[in-house]
C-alpha cells in the first residue's frame, strides 16, 4: 500500500491539504441511494478495481452495480460440510467399530464397542454425530471463511479519519477509491467522482 | 440497478385476473370424477374392505395435506409480518380456502361408523373383534379407550374441520376484502389472530395424525408423529403452491410480479421443509425406536421392511431427501422454473409415496416373541407396496384434480394478487441479497 502510494501519488498539486501525509484515497459523497447506484455503474465502468461503497442501510442493486461477482463461499461451506460428515464417520468407524491402529501424534489402537446389543457397524447411531459435526464444520467454516474472504477482523481504516465520511453510518453515501488502485491518479479520479454527481469529493489520508 | 426501484410491474386487472380459470376448472373437475370413479370402483370390485379404505384415507391425507401446509404459509406469512411474499399469497390463500369443504372427504369415514364398520379401518373401534386376533393386543388398546373411542373421534374430527375451516374462512374472506377496501388495518387484525391460529394449527394437526394415521395401528405410537405430518403438510403444500404459481404465470397471468426472488425462497422453503426438516424428524422417530428396541414399537417399522416395503424405505431415504437435496440445494435450480417444476412435482411424488409408507402396511401383533417375529418376516417376504394400485392411485389422483379444480374455481373472478396489502410494493421490490 505504501509503495503504491508514493509510485502513483499525481505530480499535479493537490487541490488543498496536507501534502506531507501519504493519501489513502478519495472519498465521494452522495446524499440518495439512486445516485450511489448510478455512480457506482459508472466507477465500475471505468475499471477500478481498488474501490468500495459505503452506504447506511443494505441498496438492492447494489452489488450489481459494483460489478462483484457472486461468492464462492456457499462451495466451500458445502465441502467444509461434506468434511465434517466423513469425519463423524470416520471417528466412529474407528472409535467402535474396528480394530485399526493409526498414528495421530502417538499411536492408538480402536477396537469394537458393544453398546446397547448393537452390530458394531451401526449407521444409524452414527448418523446424529456425523450431522453434528456437519453442522459445526459449516457453521465454523461458513463465519471463519467469511471474516478471511472480507479481509476481517480490521479494527481500522484510514476513512474513520474523515469527519465527513461519519455520516455513512447515518443519512449518507459513500463511495471510496483507494489510491492503490493502478487507475487511481488524484485529479482524474476527483473528476470521474465529480462527473458521477458526487456532493462532494474529500482526500483521505493514512494515519 | 437504478432501475429496480423505478420499473413497476403491470398491475392492469389483465394481468391479475386469470382468463382461462373456468376451463382448467371444468377440465379438471372432469377428471376428478373419471379418475375417483375409476378408483371407486376398482376398490368396490376388490372387496377388500381395508385396502379400499386405506386407499381412501391415503388420498384424503394427500389433499389434505396440500391444503393444510398452504395454510401453515399463510398463517406464518401474517404472524411474521412478512414482506416479501405478499405476490404469491393469494395462490396459497386458494388452496388453503378448500379446508371450507374439505369435511366433505371425511363422510366416508363417518358412513363407516354410521353402519358399525369403523373397525375395518381402525382395529382399536371394536376392542371385541381386535380381541379375537390378539387378546394382548386388545387388552392393550383397552386402556387408550378414553381416548379411542367413536364418540370421541368423531367429535374431534368435527373440531379440526371447524378449526380448520374457521381460520381458512377468515384468512381467505379478510384478504378478499382488503381488496376492496384496502384497509391496513385487516393486516393487523390478521397478524394479531394468526398467533392463536399457528397455536391451533400445531394441536389440531398434530391430533388429526394421531387420530386418522397413527391409530391405524393402535398399540403402536411414536410421540413424533405429529411433527412428521406436518413434514408431510409442508412438503405437498409447498409443492403444490409453487406449481400454481408457476401455473398461472405459464397462463399468462402475474407477469413480472412474480419473479426468480420470489421462486428462489419458495424453494428454499420446499428444500428446508420438505428435505432437510422431513429427514431430521424422520430419521429422528426411526432412531428412537431403533436404538430402544421394545417389540410394541418396533413392529411397526417391521411391517415397513419386509419384502418390497424395504425398497420402499430406502426409496424414501433417496427420493425424499438425498436426490432432491443435491438437486435445489444450489441457487439457480430454484431460480429456473423447469428445475423448481420438477423438484415440485418429484416432491409431490414422494410425499403421496411417503403417506403411502405411513397408512397402508399392517402392523403385525405380538412380535415380541422371537418365533412370532420369524414367522411373520417369512409370511410377508413377497409383499409389495402397490403404489401403482388403480384404486390408490385413482383416488388420490382425482381427489388431486378436484382440489385444484376448487381452487381454479375459487379465483375466478378474483385478483391473483393481493393488490391492496399495504406490503404488496415491498413484495414486488424484494431481491435475495
Amino acid at each position: 500500500m505504501t509503495t503504491l502510494t508514493t509510485t502513483t501519488t499525481p505530480t499535479t498539486a493537490p487541490s488543498s491539504t496536507a501534502t506531507s501525509a501519504r493519501l489513502y484515497g478519495l472519498v465521494a459523497e452522495f446524499e440518495n441511494p439512486a445516485q450511489i447506484v448510478a455512480a457506482a455503474e459508472k466507477i465500475r465502468d471505468k475499471g477500478y478495481r481498488y474501490w468500495d461503497c459505503h452506504t447506511p442501510f443494505p441498496v438492492h442493486g447494489l452489488d450489481k452495480a459494483m460489478g462483484i461477482q457472486r461468492t464462492i463461499l456457499p462451495v466451500l461451506v458445502f465441502v467444509a460440510g461434506a468434511a465434517g460428515c466423513t469425519t463423524g464417520l470416520a471417528l466412529q468407524l474407528f472409535t467402535n467399530s474396528f480394530n485399526f491402529t493409526i498414528w495421530a501424534l502417538v499411536w492408538v489402537t480402536g477396537y469394537p464397542f458393544l453398546i446397547s446389543g448393537k452390530p458394531a457397524l451401526s449407521i444409524p447411531a452414527f448418523v446424529p454425530v456425523m450431522f453434528e459435526l456437519t453442522i459445526l464444520f459449516s457453521a465454523l467454516s461458513c463465519v471463519g471463511l467469511m471474516f478471511l474472504m472480507n479481509g476481517l477482523p480490521k479494527l481500522h481504516n484510514p476513512l474513520f479519519t474523515c469527519d465527513r465520511f461519519r455520516r455513512a453510518s447515518d443519512d449518507r453515501f459513500f463511495i471510496s477509491i483507494e489510491a492503490r488502485d493502478p487507475r487511481f491518479y488524484r485529479s482524474k479520479t476527483e473528476a470521474d467522482l465529480k462527473s458521477c454527481g458526487a456532493a462532494a469529493v474529500e482526500a483521505v489520508v493514512e494515519d | 440497478m437504478a432501475h429496480d426501484h423505478s420499473n413497476t410491474p403491470d398491475l392492469s386487472a389483465g394481468n391479475l385476473t386469470g382468463s382461462g380459470l373456468g376451463a382448467h376448472a371444468r377440465n379438471l373437475g372432469l377428471a376428478a370424477a373419471l379418475l375417483i370413479g375409476i378408483g371407486a370402483w376398482t376398490g368396490y370390485r376388490s372387496g377388500d374392505t381395508q385396502e379400499f379404505a386405506r386407499a381412501y384415507v391415503v388420498a384424503m391425507m394427500f389433499v389434505l395435506a396440500i391444503c393444510l401446509g398452504a395454510l401453515f404459509f399463510v398463517i406464518i406469512q401474517h404472524l411474521t409480518r412478512a414482506g416479501w411474499s405478499v405476490v404469491v399469497r393469494r395462490p396459497a390463500e386458494a388452496l388453503m380456502q378448500n379446508l371450507r369443504w374439505m369435511w366433505i372427504l371425511f363422510l366416508p369415514i363417518v358412513w363407516m361408523g354410521w353402519t358399525g364398520r369403523l373397525f375395518e379401518l381402525f382395529p382399536w373401534a371394536d376392542l371385541a373383534e381386535m380381541a379375537k386376533v390378539s387378546p394382548a393386543d386388545a387388552a392393550l388398546v383397552g386402556n387408550k379407550a378414553g381416548f379411542l373411542n367413536q364418540k370421541f373421534f368423531f367429535i374431534r374430527a368435527a373440531m379440526y374441520f371447524v378449526i380448520w375451516g374457521g381460520i381458512s374462512h377468515y384468512l381467505w374472506s379478510s384478504s378478499l376484502r382488503q381488496d376492496r377496501t384496502g384497509d391496513p388495518a385487516i393486516s393487523a387484525a390478521n397478524r394479531k389472530w394468526s398467533g392463536p391460529a399457528m397455536i391451533l394449527f400445531g394441536f389440531s394437526i398434530t391430533f388429526a395424525s394421531v387420530d386418522w394415521m397413527m391409530s391405524l395401528s393402535p398399540v403402536w405410537f411414536s410421540t413424533m408423529f405429529g411433527v412428521y405430518f406436518f413434514a408431510v403438510c409442508a412438503t405437498c403444500g409447498f409443492s403444490a403452491m409453487t406449481l400454481l404459481c408457476l401455473r398461472l404465470q405459464r397462463d399468462g397471468q402475474l407477469k413480472g410480479i412474480i419473479t426468480p426472488e420470489h421462486y428462489q425462497d419458495l424453494g428454499k422453503l420446499l428444500f428446508a421443509f420438505g428435505m432437510v426438516f422431513w429427514a431430521y424428524i424422520a430419521f429422528s422417530q426411526f432412531m428412537l425406536i431403533w436404538y430402544g428396541n421394545l417389540p410394541e414399537e418396533t413392529a411397526w417399522y417391521l411391517s415397513r421392511q419386509v419384502g418390497g416395503w424395504l425398497w420402499l424405505s430406502w426409496a424414501l431415504l433417496f427420493g425424499h431427501f438425498l436426490i432432491p437435496f443435491v438437486l435445489l440445494i444450489s441457487r439457480w435450480p430454484k431460480r429456473w422454473p423447469t428445475t423448481l417444476a420438477i423438484g415440485c412435482v418429484w416432491m409431490l411424488v414422494f410425499g403421496f409415496i411417503d403417506l403411502v409408507y405411513l397408512i397402508v402396511p399392517h402392523v403385525p401383533h405380538d412380535v415380541g416373541d422371537f418365533a412370532r417375529y420369524s414367522e411373520f418376516a417369512a409370511a410377508h417376504a413377497s409383499d409389495s407396496p402397490h403404489l401403482l394400485d388403480p384404486t390408490l392411485l385413482g383416488l388420490t389422483l382425482g381427489m388431486f384434480c378436484l382440489v385444484l379444480s376448487m381452487t381454479m374455481r375459487s379465483l375466478m373472478g378474483k385478483s391473483l394478487l393481493a393488490s391492496r396489502d399495504p406490503s404488496l410494493g415491498e413484495s414486488l421490490a424484494f431481491q435475495n441479497m
